[in-house]
C-alpha cells in the first residue's frame, strides 16, 4: 500500500494498524444513521405535506349509499373553504384494498363505504365537528377524519426515529474521535524517544503534528471510503426493497438531492475531524514538553 | 554580569527530573563564542543532564540559563525551535532514526528547517562525502558500524552549520583511532568558529587534546580550567 513517508516510523505501529478498520466501521454506522435520521425527516414533511388539509369522508354502507354521497358531496362543493371534494372510484378503493383481499376479489361484492376525498383551501381551516354534524345532517352516520390523530403518531414515531439516528450518528463520530485522540496519544508514546530527538534538532510542534495528521489522515481517509462505500450499497439497498414493501401504504421514503449530498459529506467532514483532532491531540501532549 | 561574548551562561541552576530529586545543584558558568570545552566527571556525575540544559531538551528547576545572548525563562516556547537549529547535538548512542536512511536522517535539520530539497539532497552528499560515508548514502543505520553510525550522527549534527556543537561521550562506542580521528573533526568545526562541548570521562581524550574542562561530580560543578565567575583554586588541567 502505497503510504506519504514521515519522519517519525507511525506505519509500524499496532494501534495505528486498526485505524482504517475502526473509521471504516463508525463511518458505515454514522452514514446509516444519517440516512435513516434524513429518511424520517424527510418521510415527517412528506406525510405532513399529502395529509394536512386533506379530509376523508365515510359514507356508510346502506341501501342509498349512491344518493347520500352525492348529497356529501354537494353540500362539502358549496363550502368556500373547500377546494375540492371527488368521489374516490371503486378502481381505488379496490386498489387500495388489494394487499389484505387480493386482485380477485371484486369490492362490488362487498360492503364498503363510499369514501370521499377533500382538499381544504389553502391557509384555511374547518372545524370538523360541525362539518361532522352537517353531513350527518344529510347523510346520516357519515365520518369525518382529517388525520390528525394518526398524523400526530406517525409524525411522533418519525420525529423520535430521527432524533435517534442522528443522536446515534453524534455518538459514533464522537466515539471515533475518541478512537483518534488514543491512537494518536499511542503513538506519541512509542514515538517519544523519536519526537524528542526531531524537537531537540529544531522541529516545531506544528512540524511532528502533521506527521501524526499525514498518517492519520491517510488512514482513516481509506477507511471512510470504504466504510461510506459499504453503507451507501446498504442504503439503496434498504430504499429499493423498502419501495417495494411499502407500496401504496406509506408515501415514498427516498433521500433526495441533499440528502445524498450530506451523505457524502459527512466522511469528508469525519476525515476533516480526524485530521484536526489528531493535531491538536499532538500539539497539546507536546506542549507539556519543553 | 554576563561578559561580552558569552554564548552560554549558567546562573546557579538546578535541574530535578519530575518529581525525583535534583540531580544539578547551584551549576553556574559561562562559555565564550568560539571555545572548546570538555565536560567531565564519572559516570552519573551529571554530564548528560547539564547537555541536556544545553541542548534545551529540559527546563532548570531554578536558577537561570542564557543562550546566545536570550534568558531561557523569557523565551516563548514556539521560539525555541529556532534556537535549538543553532545548536547541533551528537547523543552518547546516536540517536538515529532507524527507519530513515544516512541520506534522510543527515537531511532532518534542513527539512525541518524548510529548506528546498533540490539542495537538500547536495548538501548532504557533499557532507557525508566529508565524513566518508558516501558508500552508505542510502544505508539504513541498522546496516551501519558503530564508527559509521556516529559519523552520521556527526552529519547530523553539523548539517545547518551550528553555533554549538554539543557531544555527549561522542567516543563511548568506537576504538580508539576512530575516537581521535572523531575529535579531530570537532577541532575542525572549532577552527571554523563553532563553540564545541564534549562530555567524557575517556581519560585518554583528555590527555591527547589539552583543552579546557568543566568538571562535575554528584551534581555539582566542582572545577573549571577556563570559567568566567569560577575560583581558580576549583580549577583543573
Amino acid at each position: 500500500m502505497i503510504r506519504p513517508s514521515t519522519d517519525l516510523p507511525l506505519g509500524a505501529d499496532p494501534a495505528s494498524r486498526f485505524l482504517p478498520w475502526t473509521v471504516g466501521f463508525l463511518v458505515f454506522l454514522a452514514t446509516l444513521s444519517l440516512a435513516v435520521g434524513m429518511l424520517m425527516v424527510s418521510a415527517n414533511g412528506n406525510w405532513r405535506h399529502n395529509l394536512l388539509g386533506t379530509l376523508t369522508i365515510q359514507v356508510p354502507v346502506g341501501p342509498d349509499k349512491q344518493e347520500a354521497s352525492r348529497a356529501v358531496i354537494e353540500v362539502l362543493r358549496a363550502i368556500p373553504d373547500i377546494q375540492e371534494a371527488k368521489r374516490v372510484s371503486d378502481s381505488e378503493i379496490a386498489t387500495l384494498l388489494e394487499p389484505w383481499l387480493g386482485a380477485q376479489t371484486s369490492i362490488l361484492d362487498l360492503p364498503v363505504p363510499i369514501l370521499i376525498d377533500a382538499t381544504v383551501a389553502d391557509g384555511r381551516t374547518i372545524d370538523i365537528e360541525t362539518l361532522g354534524a352537517r353531513l350527518s345532517a344529510v347523510a346520516p352516520g357519515t365520518t369525518v377524519d382529517d388525520h390528525a390523530v394518526w398524523l400526530k403518531h406517525l409524525m411522533d414515531l418519525a420525529d423520535i426515529t430521527g432524533a435517534v439516528s442522528l443522536s446515534v450518528m453524534v455518538f459514533v463520530l464522537i466515539s471515533m474521535l475518541m478512537t483518534v485522540v488514543f491512537t494518536t496519544r499511542t503513538g506519541l508514546a512509542i514515538h517519544g524517544e523519536v519526537v524528542e530527538v526531531l524537537h531537540i534538532i529544531g522541529a516545531q510542534d506544528s512540524y511532528i503534528a502533521r506527521q501524526f495528521q499525514v498518517h492519520t489522515f491517510w488512514l482513516s481517509g481509506i477507511g471512510a471510503a470504504v466504510g461510506f462505500t459499504l453503507s451507501t450499497g446498504v442504503i439503496v439497498l434498504l430504499q429499493f426493497y423498502g419501495d417495494r414493501l411499502t407500496e401504496g401504504l406509506l408515501p415514498d421514503l427516498a433521500l433526495g438531492g441533499v440528502g445524498w449530498g450530506a451523505l457524502c459529506a459527512l466522511p469528508v467532514a469525519a476525515v476533516s475531524l480526524v485530521f484536526l483532532t489528531a493535531g491538536i491531540t499532538v500539539k497539546r501532549l507536546l506542549g507539556r514538553m519543553m | 554580569m554576563e561578559a561580552v561574548g558569552d554564548i552560554v551562561r549558567f546562573e546557579n541552576v538546578g535541574m530535578r527530573y519530575r518529581l525525583g530529586g535534583e540531580v544539578l545543584h547551584d551549576v553556574s558558568f559561562s562559555l565564550p563564542a568560539g571555545a572548546f570545552h570538555f565536560l567531565t566527571g564519572p559516570s552519573g556525575a551529571g554530564k548528560s543532564s547539564l547537555m541536556r540544559l544545553m541542548y534545551l531538551a529540559h527546563r532548570p528547576s531554578r536558577g537561570s540559563i542564557s543562550i546566545f545572548g536570550r534568558d531561557l525563562s523569557t523565551v516563548p516556547r514556539h521560539e525555541l525551535a529556532a534556537l535549538r537549529r543553532r545548536i547541533g547535538v551528537v547523543f552518547q548512542n546516536f540517536r538515529l532514526l532507524d527507519h530513515l536512511t544516512a541520506m534522510d536522517n543527515v537531511a532532518l535539520p534542513l527539512r525541518i528547517a524548510g529548506a528546498k530539497e533540490g539542495q537538500v539532497r547536495d548538501h548532504v552528499a557533499e557532507l557525508l562525502r566529508w565524513v566518508g560515508l558516501e558508500e552508505q548514502i542510502d544505508s539504513k543505520p541498522t546496516t551501519l558500524s558503530g564508527g559509521e553510525q556516529q559519523r552520521v550522527a556527526i552529519a547530523r549534527a553539523v548539517i545547518s552549520r551550528p553555533q554549538i556543537l554539543l557531544a555527549d561521550e561522542p567516543t563511548g562506542n568506537l576504538d580508539g583511532e576512530i575516537a581521535i580521528r572523531l575529535m579531530y573533526l570537532l577541532e575542525e568545526l572549532n577552527k571554523i568558529g563553532t563553540t564545541v562541548v564534549v562530555a567524557t570521562h575517556n581519560e585518554a581524550l583528555l590527555q591527547r587534546f589539552p583543552h579546557p574542562r568543566i568538571r562535575i561530580e554528584n551534581g555539582v560543578l566542582v572545577g573549571s580550567s577556563d570559567m568566567f565567575d569560577i575560583p581558580s583554586d576549583v580549577t583543573e588541567k
